[in-house]
């Protein structure tokens, strides 16, 4: 309970943080006691990295630092000082989705959507690693990420979509079109 | 992304502007429109859509575009990309945190709270206490028995005390350690069975309708049909009590709160809420100041499933601080918080008792339902009649018992969640009728295939029910399940299980309006001249996909691709009231106020098309942004054409559409509860393995069949279904509020409380059956809480089936399930639990008896559901009773009754022991 919380630290020193956040660079002045989560959200402004359960068990927070998959929540900023952290925000370029965000819209990964950016973030690097990972490859990678609505089937079958895009070429590389039908139910 | 990785993006290149953005007029310049999809097209319209299940009054807005095809919910990319913004996620200037003080007692006085340290800290704005709002709210207007916060009493670990905004969130945390409160305990009770006892100082007080001096917050006696001889013509009795743990949503979002007052002196409210208008209302209440003062605006929601449906005290909390401060106000809940405010599913004691008579009829169903509901009342008048009502279908039944109550302990409030009431009663009759079956030597699906109530029949408490895919649940299951080749015949430690589920699609009553004079959903549309079409309703999407469903259902009858539908659905400024996401109604009752808004403004554009081209109206359809001749499609203007020239006259095109729900149900008391316009129906298959060393289960496969009538976006049916599947195996096997002996919470974090990851997660076969229901928007009923209903009864069967044990405590944990295991073992004087018999199955002469009636049943339903005039019929029928008139006009011995006898009150069962006590207003005193 909150009354028999220890007093905070409030007014500690601040230090200098220095990293890399989707390609740019950051210097913010944070305590030093800091949660990378907090400072995502609060200082570097990307609220795409949710805050689920703040003890590591839902994933909801996960981002990628130095390409490897990591808990923000777990994370003291002072740890991940000049480091590259790849957040959901950083998925895409511009407009040009990352596969698997395509495939999480059309094959109903997301739902409530919650968790989403944790999931896509884990799988974004099981697919650069692996990109035609097998269906326990798949499991093992996304363990660590709860989703409450789509129990997880639908999550499982985004990234097999996405492996085959990824693997069947690079013929989507510079055409205009998405390979799904934006409007459904129209013939093309 | 890495800078080098960036080459080597594969996949969709898009740019804004180069989207392949929809034309408003039928492809640019061709003069026709695309060819159709007839597939699409019902028979009636002259397409080639198969209709087993006869026409629907919506056929002929089919236009062969959106409706019946997979689609991606219209707001995933804002998901995916990480734009979508939920309660905390809302950022604005100057903004103050703020944190909740709760109380660390069960239950206890306040004497006193000092808040000047904490006032004195700098940083500190502003502190808020009980004194601040001192009116109730609560999300029934007859149980308001909460307030922001604690006026007198605290009446939970977890309630809210006081709360203070501060510039900061380590100088709002201490604050909150600054603040003294003083407290004098009380006696707290955490025993549900306690709660039915008189006690000093009950937790609520409900002055003259207080039930004695005990803690009851509802009661509900029930009795219909053939009481007395029930038991006397049953040949096989299944009695049962079951104790099943509270669950909790377990929301991936915890909740958040952002309250904003502008300089005009109005509040906006940000919220992640599944009924942002009950929470106006209360806002309102609470806060003393008119509704239309207040703008609440509803976030991305992450994750509902009941758990925020009601008006919150913390979002009173942030009202208020912000109002004292003048600046706005974020709260924030830690996952901790969420268990306190809870409002998960009912710990529940059930008593379940069935009678099955010698024609294989299930001649009585006997319930006993006491329910816990912690501090406060939430929906628990509803969930209290949800407990016993919904099981009265989808079997035809001789007779219906039903005693329940609902009390007070000093827990987290209790209320809705998935399933409401119905889940934990579901899985006792459930189970109840595999025991029956296996008493009776009958396979349990032949037995269910025949007591199943007909379409259009009446249940025996009187719901109107219109369509049933019941009958083509079991048979798909069974087929893709090979149920005849294993059920029975697994070996040990396999097992396979059967269970059903019956839930409402839209309550048939709304909570606060008299249904004859305001519509429970309204939709209002405008189209300008650039033809796109702004959808304005109130219904809350919370990742079912109601915006999509809604957008799908308009472009579907306007004959327009999805991406000109634009739907406003956040502000209770802009939309119109609608009760909210509860009680699955939002796909029946939105999208059917959004077909007759649609159908107002397809009117217009054929009345405009028929002036333009002068071709009679009766000849004029809607294809693709094209509105044509039928006979000739050649003779058309493009949509366009056909819009510009209606809005000569009067400009922008604007419709309004409403539903409302038909009168139905009964006269006696509590008879609106659980009554619905549809009900949707639906049939589990699921095969597990049990580790019998360990008492370790494993669901391995689940074949899941749901009739939601017609599936407007099948891809989010399949994510409903499997996403309940995974909720209820969470219920069935892992998940449970754990309170110590001293009553406290034990598991406030989800490390502890333990939802089913994705290794414990079965392979789901999704089967959609479509019924086609008369009333349904182009047929579809309910799809979001019905599909968890069987997988709790479901693998309950398949655990017998596998070990022989069937258990009476959810979750079904190794060690609850492994004493289970030791138990038999002793019984049957057996050392090695390997060797354990499995159960077997010898089929009696009833089988064939029974399967002969499925079959006479099926062609009756069959009949039923395709006559143009259907003949009333009431449940009863089956026991040999003229269908046509209510049997209790025509049977003396047939029972409506919801009050107890004498007889009754000298023996009571657990929760009936309720009516032991007389409401004070009828004591004399």
């Amino acid at each position: 309970m909150s009354q028999y919380r220890l007093p905070m630290i409030s007014n500690l020193d601040k230090t200098p943080w220095k990293s890399t956040v989707n390609g740019k660079s950051f210097v913010h002045s944070i305590d030093s006691n800091s949660i990378l989560l907090d400072v995502l959200r609060d200082q570097v402004g990307t609220l795409g990295v949710k805050r689920g359960c703040d003890m590591g068990t839902c994933g909801c927070c996960a981002v990628l630092i130095d390409g490897v998959p990591k808990l923000s929540c777990l994370t003291l900023a002072q740890e991940v000082q000049e480091t590259d952290i790849t957040t959901v925000e950083g998925l895409s370029e511009g407009h040009h989705l990352h596969p698997i965000q395509e495939t999480f819209a059309e094959c109903g990964g997301s739902q409530c959507g919650f968790c989403t950016p944790g999931f896509l973030v884990v799988i974004s690097a099981l697919l650069n690693n692996n990109p035609s990972p097998d269906d326990d490859e798949i499991k093992n990678a996304i363990e660590g990420n709860l989703c409450r609505c789509t129990g997880y089937q639908q999550i499982v079958d985004s990234v097999r979509s996405a492996s085959k895009i990824l693997t069947s070429g690079n013929e989507n590389l510079n055409g205009t079109e998405p390979l799904s039908n934006p409007n459904p139910g129209f013939v093309k | 992304m890495p800078k080098d990785k960036k080459k080597e993006i594969v996949g969709y290149r898009q740019q804004s502007g180069k989207l392949s953005f929809s034309r408003p007029g039928s492809g640019g310049k061709n003069s026709f429109s695309e060819p159709r999809n007839e597939e699409l097209i019902p028979e009636s319209q002259g397409g080639e859509k198969k209709q087993p299940w006869g026409g629907h009054r919506h056929d002929e807005l089919i236009t062969g575009r959106v409706v019946g095809k997979s689609t991606s919910l219209i707001d995933s990319k804002w998901k995916v990309t990480g734009k979508a913004k939920y309660g905390d996620d809302i950022r604005l200037s100057n903004e103050l945190i703020g944190k909740i003080i709760r109380s660390p007692h069960h239950y206890a006085r306040i004497l006193s709270i000092d808040v000047t340290k904490a006032i004195e800290l700098p940083g500190v704005i502003s502190i808020a206490t009980g004194q601040d709002a001192s009116n109730k709210f609560g999300v029934l207007p007859v149980t308001k028995d909460e307030h922001a916060m604690a006026v007198d009493r605290v009446r939970h670990i977890g309630d809210l005390v006081a709360c203070v905004a501060a510039e900061d969130e380590s100088t709002a945390l201490e604050a909150v350690r600054l603040i003294d409160v003083e407290y004098e305990i009380l006696d707290s009770i955490h025993d549900m069975k306690d709660g039915l006892n008189d006690s000093n100082e009950p937790i609520h007080d409900r002055g003259i309708y207080h039930i004695g001096e005990a803690n009851i917050q509802k009661r509900v006696f029930q009795e219909f049909g053939n009481i007395e001889s029930m038991e006397t013509n049953s040949i096989a009795s299944h009695k049962k009590n079951w104790f099943f743990n509270g669950v909790n949503h377990a929301a991936t979002e915890p909740h958040a709160v952002v309250a904003d007052w502008d300089p005009s002196g109005r509040l906006t409210l940000y919220t992640p809420q599944q009924v942002p208008h009950y929470v106006h209302r209360a806002l309102a209440d609470v806060l003393e100041i008119p509704m239309h003062q207040i703008n609440v605006h509803r976030t991305f929601v992450g994750g509902g499933f009941g758990g925020k449906s009601d008006p919150f005290p913390h979002e009173m909390c942030a009202s208020i601080l912000a109002r004292k401060s003048g600046r706005p106000v974020r709260i924030t809940f830690d996952r901790e918080e969420v268990y306190w405010i809870n409002r998960g599913r009912h710990p529940s004691h059930i008593e379940m008792n069935l009678h099955a008579d010698q024609e294989g009829r299930l001649c009585g169903i006997q319930t006993d339902a006491l329910i816990d509901g912690g501090a406060f009342a939430s929906f628990g008048h509803v969930t209290t009649y949800y407990n016993g009502v919904l099981h009265t279908a989808p079997y035809e039944i001789g007779a219906f018992h039903y005693t329940g109550a609902r009390v007070w302990t000093n827990k987290p409030a209790s209320g809705a969640m998935r399933g409401h009431g119905a889940v934990n009663s579901r899985c006792a009759v459930e189970v109840g009728i595999d025991d029956i079956s296996e008493k009776l030597n009958v396979d349990p699906i032949s037995f269910r295939l025949a007591n199943l109530l007909p379409p259009n029949s009446a249940t025996i408490t009187g719901f109107r029910v219109t369509s049933i895919g019941m009958r083509e649940c079991l048979e798909r299951v069974m087929a893709e399940s090979g149920w005849k080749d294993k059920f029975r015949k697994l070996p040990l430690g396999h097992g396979i299980g059967i269970g059903c589920g019956f839930f409402i699609s839209g309550s048939g009553l709304p909570i606060h309006w008299d249904p004859n004079k305001f519509p429970h959903a309204t939709v209002h549309l405008k189209i300008d001249m650039d033809g796109g079409v702004t959808v304005h309703t109130g219904a809350a999407d919370i990742g079912q996909g109601s915006d999509t469903v809604v957008a799908q259902s308009v472009a579907e009858v306007l004959g327009l691709p999805l991406d000109m539908i634009r739907i406003k659905s956040r502000e209770t400024d802009t939309s119109p009231v609608d009760l909210g996401s509860y009680s699955s109604r939002v796909t029946f009752m939105n999208a059917n106020a959004a077909i007759s808004a649609a159908m107002e403004i397809r009117n217009k554009l054929l009345d405009a098309t028929s002036k333009i081209t002068g071709a009679p109206l009766k000849k004029l359809v809607i294809g693709d942004r094209r509105i044509f001749r039928k006979d000739d499609p050649a003779v058309g203007v493009s949509y366009l054409e056909a819009l510009h020239k209606s809005q000569e006259e009067i400009g922008a095109l604007v419709a309004s559409g409403a539903y409302r729900t038909p009168p139905m149900g009964r006269a006696h008391k509590g008879a609106g509860a659980g009554l619905a316009p549809a009900y949707s129906f639906s049939a589990y298959v699921a095969e597990v393995k049990v580790d019998i060393e360990t008492g370790q289960t494993k669901v391995k496969k689940v074949w899941a069949a749901h009739d939601c009538g017609k599936a407007l976006n099948p891809l989010a049916v399949k994510g409903q279904i499997i996403g309940s599947c995974h909720m209820g195996m969470g219920q069935v096997l892992s998940e449970e509020m754990r309170y110590g002996r001293t009553g406290n919470l034990m598991n406030t974090d989800l490390l502890d409380y333990k939802i089913p990851s994705v290794h414990e997660m079965p392979e789901v076969v999704p089967i959609i059956v479509e019924s086609n229901d008369p009333e349904g928007p182009f047929g579809a009923k309910e799809a979001g809480e019905g599909p968890l209903l069987p997988i709790l009864p479901a693998v309950c069967n398949a655990v017998y089936d596998a070990i022989g044990i069937r258990c009476d405590e959810l979750p079904i944990t190794p060690d609850r399930l492994y004493k289970n295991i030791e138990k038999k073992c002793r019984k049957l004087k057996i050392t090695d639990p390997l060797d354990l018999p499995s159960p077997r199955l010898e089929l009696s002469e009833l089988q064939l008896k029974l399967e002969k009636r499925a079959n006479e049943h099926k062609i009756r339903d069959i009949k039923r559901r395709n006559e143009s005039k259907i003949e009333p019929y009431h449940n009863g029928a089956l026991f040999g009773l003229d269908p046509t008139i209510p049997p209790d006009e025509i049977d003396d011995s047939w029972k409506v009754s919801v009050l107890p006898s004498e007889e009754y009150l000298q023996n009571p069962r657990l929760a009936g022991r309720a009516w032991l006590h007389a409401e004070r207003r009828h004591r004399g005193d």
